[in-house]
């Protein structure tokens, strides 16, 4: 990469960078763009510019309806345009092979690519051209498929002019293009875990495997969370508190992790290898830790029912599922039967989806007003788990299911609803938009059961059914943790369902969009343990895959301040809501104080506030100049000149 | 109107919403006239007024701003960017440029009918209205940077001097 540094200058530019005459013309030419910015003042030594132009046909997806050749023909005649060529897949290794070579054998230092979305490969063709020896940043990438072959299939004539207009304006973004290099910043090799649960310690442990010093902050007075309150877990059916008891201990033994219980985050500020984070602990004084990558484990709550939902907390014989796996956790092995309050429990309910696929008009929205119309995807398999467990310890209980779906997903946990049906377990189907209902029992029956719940069950043909039972157990699942601070002051994403959300669930998961944030469990959305396990190594391994440099390589696109043309005015300051990010300094310019704008490119998010109020556009976005964007205007309303690919060719649908 | 008249059009379109927005388009299928040309921005809260004019001044017939709305991934950028239009836009109407060839608007990942929306939409005005005054958007172009600079300079004198003059 080193071929990077050593970008070819252009003649003229050959002057010595102090030169005072030149800083002067510079000034001057600053002042001239500042009044006229029509006229652009640099990079547009056509004569000097080897583009290379690659159409792509897609294998057909934008060859069947773009002239692929008619383009490159046209293209061609743009001046600076040295080579011209259409590949069938310029993704292919010998597509992206012709690009390095080109560069090579014709020296070229602008290429374009018209294939695409820039999202599928403009990563892909800029380590081709990087591999060819130029800087990657002096390439462009035009979308002729999904915004032109396929969005004009039936216009193949202006879909072509369309796509040669694109590459004209490419082309000359490209002219005022400059060489960038990505942003290298110190990386502090230490993690910041919040969250002692199954997966802040599993992450904390990974990581700290790796050889990387660990914080891992908790706010319980305990580390282990949820599952120092559960049973056995699925499907390996080992004791859940002794399993977490087992790697907190790991974690509480390493020497390169540090645990601070009882703890909270104040503040986050900084960036991906350099975050400057406020940790409170009870009873201290707030301190500041600095991290170069953070791993949010903060978990899940448990659904709590509404007062009176299913008639929870108004009858003492409704329970929560984690509260009757406390019933079964404290109930003597020697016992014959469950009790709750005070009576034998024969007959058990287990109803599905409490507070999960909830539905608009049928269920009643949270404080917040949300609805939960997500499925919690654990609570199915704990009901049959459960419902077994019963079935098994005390074979004179009844248990019954009342399901929409049993969504045993899992490897392994379609067992347990196999088992609970041979076990005799009774289920019962409800549609999800008439649940069942529970009712308290007349006094005058109360011997056949405490409650009865009704179901129109439409196992048998929408049969109302009525089942009197001693004891309802809500399948109640997971809601987002109450994290509100904490995505306030990351800037974290949720979705819909107010979980934290991850870049991509395929291309980038666990990621988020601030770099160097990464995501580890139920935090994102409802997982089992194993699920929680994996994308918690996932975000270890991530996070190590970050500190495995010296530095942090960001993305160059941010905005830059051209010192000589700067005057200090500060306006662009007053745009720049980005603490830190963008601020007035004093230097010494001919022996003279004065003030000039700086960009601290760790900060700056590249919005581009600042760059539109600046009368001297003298603070401009790298890689999105705004005389980069009037070039692309021309382009597209210009076209390549006397060429057939004039608007006139187009017809409105 | 003439038949032969064809408009440009210009879309600025959020590299996090409205950009794969298109491309939801596209991937679905769906079709849309070849007279939309689509540029990628990180927000259009970066262009200055004069951009737009200097567009229209190029024959761009209407420019389209598809942002991410209230997704917006900026800091505060959304609303900045919503003043500034409205700025411009109050500048096209006391200029006499028509203020159709202007929208500001938010597009999802996802909002595939919004955008067929928003182009049906601006084509018909457009062929309502015609093609731009691209003299006059020079005009007024010149004015805006003269604007710009008007500024600047009473920035750059000393308090007391800014005093007398206002």
């Amino acid at each position: 990469m080193s071929t990077q540094n050593e970008f070819r200058e252009e003649p003229g530019c050959e002057v010595e960078q102090n030169d005072p005459a030149r800083i002067e013309a510079q000034i001057a030419a600053g002042q001239r763009a500042a009044v006229a910015p029509n006229s652009s003042t640099y990079g547009s030594d056509d004569a000097a510019l080897k583009i290379g132009v690659y159409i792509c046909r897609c294998g057909g997806n934008i060859s069947d309806v773009v002239d692929v050749e008619q383009v490159a023909e046209t293209v061609k005649l743009i001046p600076g345009v040295a080579t011209a060529k259409v590949h069938t897949f310029v993704c292919s290794d010998p597509g992206q092979h012709t690009i390095s070579d080109d560069i090579l054998k014709e020296n070229l230092d602008r290429v374009v690519v018209a294939s695409c979305s820039p999202f599928l490969h403009e990563q892909t063709f800029r380590g081709a051209v990087a591999r060819g020896g130029l800087n990657p940043y002096l390439y462009e990438h035009v979308n002729i498929r999904e915004q032109a072959s396929w969005a004009h299939k039936h216009d193949p004539a202006g879909a072509t002019s369309k796509a040669i207009r694109m590459i004209a304006a490419a082309i000359g973004k490209l002219r005022h293009a400059v060489p960038l290099e990505q942003i290298k910043l110190p990386n502090h090799r230490r993690a910041l875990v919040i969250g002692g649960g199954i997966a802040g310690l599993k992450a904390a442990s990974d990581l700290a495997a790796r050889g990387i010093q660990v914080l891992l902050v908790e706010k319980a007075g305990e580390l282990g969370g949820h599952l120092n309150e559960r049973g056995r877990v699925y499907p390996s059916e080992q004791d859940a508190a002794k399993l977490v008891a087992e790697l907190a201990q790991r974690v509480n033994r390493d020497a390169r992790i540090e645990v601070r219980l009882s703890s909270q985050i104040k503040a986050v500020s900084g960036f991906i290898g350099n975050f400057k984070v406020q940790v409170e602990s009870e009873g201290a004084l707030p301190s500041e830790v600095t991290a170069g990558a953070i791993i949010v484990a903060t978990g899940f709550r448990c659904y709590q029912p509404q007062e009176n939902e299913f008639l929870y907390r108004t009858d003492p014989c409704v329970l929560t599922l984690p509260e009757f796996i406390q019933l079964m956790r404290s109930t003597p092995d020697s016992a014959r039967h469950l009790t709750v309050n005070g009576r034998a429990v024969n007959n058990i309910a287990f109803l599905h989806c409490v507070g999960s696929r909830q539905l608009d008009g049928v269920h009643e929205p949270q404080a917040d007003g949300r609805l939960n119309t997500y499925c919690s995807r654990t609570c199915c398999t704990t009901i049959l788990q459960q419902a077994l467990a019963v079935r098994r310890r005390f074979n004179k209980t009844g248990v019954y299911s009342f399901y929409q779906d049993i969504r045993t997903y899992g490897r392994g946990e379609e067992n347990y609803y196999i088992e609970a049906s041979k076990a005799g377990v009774v289920f019962f189907r409800y549609n999800g938009e008439e649940p069942p209902k529970a009712e308290a029992t007349p006094r005058e029956h109360a011997r056949r059961g405490a409650l009865s719940i009704t179901v129109k069950d439409t196992l048998t043909w929408n049969e109302e059914l009525t089942v009197p039972v001693d004891l309802l157990v809500l399948g109640t699942g997971m809601i987002p943790g109450d994290i509100a601070d904490l995505i306030e002051q990351m800037k974290l994403a949720t979705g819909e369902d107010g979980f934290l959300q991850e870049v991509h669930p395929k291309l980038r998961p666990v990621e988020v969009a601030v770099n160097g944030v990464l995501l580890a469990g139920t935090a994102q959305g409802p997982m089992n343990i194993q699920e929680t396990l994996s994308a918690a190594g996932a975000a270890a391994a991530k996070a190590a895959a970050m500190f495995a440099k010296e530095e942090v390589e960001l993305n160059p696109f941010v905005a830059e301040v051209d010192q000589d043309a700067c005057c200090g005015e500060a306006q662009c300051v007053t745009q720049c809501v980005y603490e830190g990010a963008l601020r007035l300094v004093t230097r010494e310019v001919n022996g003279e104080l004065v003030e000039r704008a700086e960009v601290n490119a760790g900060l700056c998010v590249g919005c581009g506030a600042c760059v539109a109020v600046c009368p001297q556009r003298a603070i401009q976005l790298n890689g999105w100049r705004l005389d980069q964007f009037d070039a692309m205007v021309d382009g597209i309303a210009e076209g390549v000149p006397g060429q057939n690919c004039a608007q006139e060719l187009v017809q409105i649908g | 109107m003439s038949e032969s008249f064809v408009p440009k059009i210009l879309v600025l379109a959020t590299e996090k919403c409205a950009y794969p927005g298109a491309d939801a388009v596209g991937k679905a299928h769906q079709e849309y006239p070849s007279n939309v040309h689509i540029l990628r921005v990180p927000s259009p809260v970066l262009f200055p007024e004069d951009f737009y004019l200097r567009s229209f001044s190029k024959g761009i017939d209407a420019i389209l701003i598809a942002a991410c709305g209230s997704d917006c991934p900026y800091h505060g950028a959304y609303e900045k960017l919503a003043a500034r239009i409205d700025q411009l836009t109050d500048r096209m109407k006391a200029g006499g440029l028509e203020t159709e060839r202007i929208r500001l608007t938010a597009i999802c990942t996802v909002c595939i009918k919004a955008f067929l929306k928003e182009i049906a939409l601006l084509n018909e005005h457009l062929s309502r209205i015609g093609p731009v005054d691209r003299a006059l958007a020079e005009q007024l172009r010149t004015e805006s940077l003269a604007r710009l600079q008007g500024t600047d300079q009473l920035e750059a004198l000393s308090s007391d001097a800014r005093g007398i003059l206002v």
